[in-house]
């Protein structure tokens, strides 16, 4: 179980990924809308894990996992795409993201995937 | 003619024989006495490694067959290569992502993609993977990301134990294009035109996918319970959900009120 920073620019998608977390037994830490405020978040709260969406106003979630691994190598980060998006998937790897899921998804296969990053 | 052991159903029990296997036949000796011919074969299912192959006759030859993996692995290639199916030469990717999670050590496989009656199989030399036509939840022709150039690829959805997963077939654009339009002709029915569901009912749906309950979705979408057994009602209605649990809302009878004003009582005594 751990904290976790849900990043996601949809209310939405944030309310549903907070609900899967919780009842994975894990701990909201925070959320944030867009890139930017993931980053000062993530300063902020110190999680153990942030989900970050890849298409997000202000600064991508690309952009602000590479501003998160600078502050902090260690940082494990998941990230959140849409079916079609491998690239960015495939540059998020390249710039340390540890895990990825897919858009829609369900509840099991990413508490499978949260588990897998904390435990790495 | 090779001969392999196998079970096969015959007059509602499970005989033990050896049937002879060639290039482009199988035959079944006594008390089976049959023989077909692999290019009459139209459908070949596989269920809980029980073999179910259909062939062209008068009247149709319905055979259900047990073996070792082994002896199956190589009886689906010499069916799945000679059959009567639509079938081309392509790279594929199944499974490429599961429950929205790509799938790890997915890679692109070279083999063929054979679609008969009731199955979309996917073969190469190291899998045969079967997808049932009813299982199909989606088919897009669309761009994939292949050795760092946007590539056209298809797209299949199918659900498989309560998870959709989707693999990736690559072929040249023109097969692209007649694979996908014989896919969704061969899946027609599944598809939603004309129906489509206004922004609650979508999130409604997708909240359904990734697993929450009625209370869960009421509290996300801030819905009254009325609001969400109408979205229920629609959606069941267009087939795109089934109800699996009914569950009731009760108030207390004056024999109810009764009791526990008693065990209220009881307990602060």
């Amino acid at each position: 179980m751990g904290t976790i920073l849900i990043v996601d620019d949809t209310l939405f998608m944030r309310t549903l990924l907070k609900n899967i977390l919780f009842s994975g037994g894990h701990t909201i830490a925070g959320e944030a809308a867009n890139g930017e405020e993931a980053v000062a978040k993530y300063k902020e709260l110190k999680p153990d894990l942030v989900t970050m969406d890849v298409v997000m106003p202000k600064v991508n979630g690309i952009e602000a996992l590479k501003s998160i691994k600078q502050l902090d190598p260690a940082a494990r980060v998941i990230m959140c795409t849409a079916v079609g998006q491998e690239q960015m998937v495939k540059l998020a790897i390249k710039t340390g993201a540890k895990g990825y899921i897919v858009k829609p998804f369900q509840a099991p296969k990413v508490l499978e995937e949260v588990k897998n990053v904390l435990a790495s | 003619m090779k001969e392999v052991p196998l079970k096969i159903e015959h007059a509602g029990k499970w005989e033990v024989i050896k049937a002879a296997v060639g290039e482009d036949r199988i035959s079944f000796p006594a008390p089976v006495e049959k023989e077909i011919l692999f290019k009459s074969v139209f459908d070949l299912e596989d269920k809980k490694n029980i073999l179910i192959i259909s062939a062209k006759g008068t009247p149709e030859i319905v055979i259900r067959i047990a073996s070792v993996e082994k002896v199956l692995i190589i009886l689906k290639r010499l069916i799945l290569t000679n059959c009567n199916a639509y079938r081309l030469m392509a790279y594929f990717m199944s499974p490429a992502i599961r429950g929205g999670v790509l799938a790890k050590d997915a890679q692109w496989e070279k083999g063929s993609i054979v679609v008969v009656k009731t199955g979309i199989w996917f073969v190469s030399a190291a899998k045969q993977i079967c997808i049932p036509i009813t299982d199909v939840a989606a088919i897009e022709l669309t761009k994939r990301d292949v050795q760092g150039k946007q590539t056209d690829v298809v797209r299949i959805d199918h659900v498989e134990s309560g998870e959709v997963v989707s693999s990736l077939v690559l072929c040249p654009l023109s097969t692209l294009q007649v694979l996908v339009n014989f896919l969704k002709d061969t899946t027609k029915g599944m598809d939603m035109k004309g129906n489509e569901l206004d922004g609650v009912a979508q999130q409604v749906a997708m909240l359904v996918y990734s697993g929450m309950d009625s209370h869960a979705i009421e509290n996300m979408l801030n819905i009254p319970h009325k609001q969400l057994d109408e979205i229920y009602d629609r959606i069941i209605k267009l087939g795109i959900a089934e109800v699996i649990t009914i569950r009731r809302e009760v108030q207390l009878t004056t024999k109810g009120v009764r009791y526990i004003s008693d065990a209220t009582k009881t307990q602060t005594n």
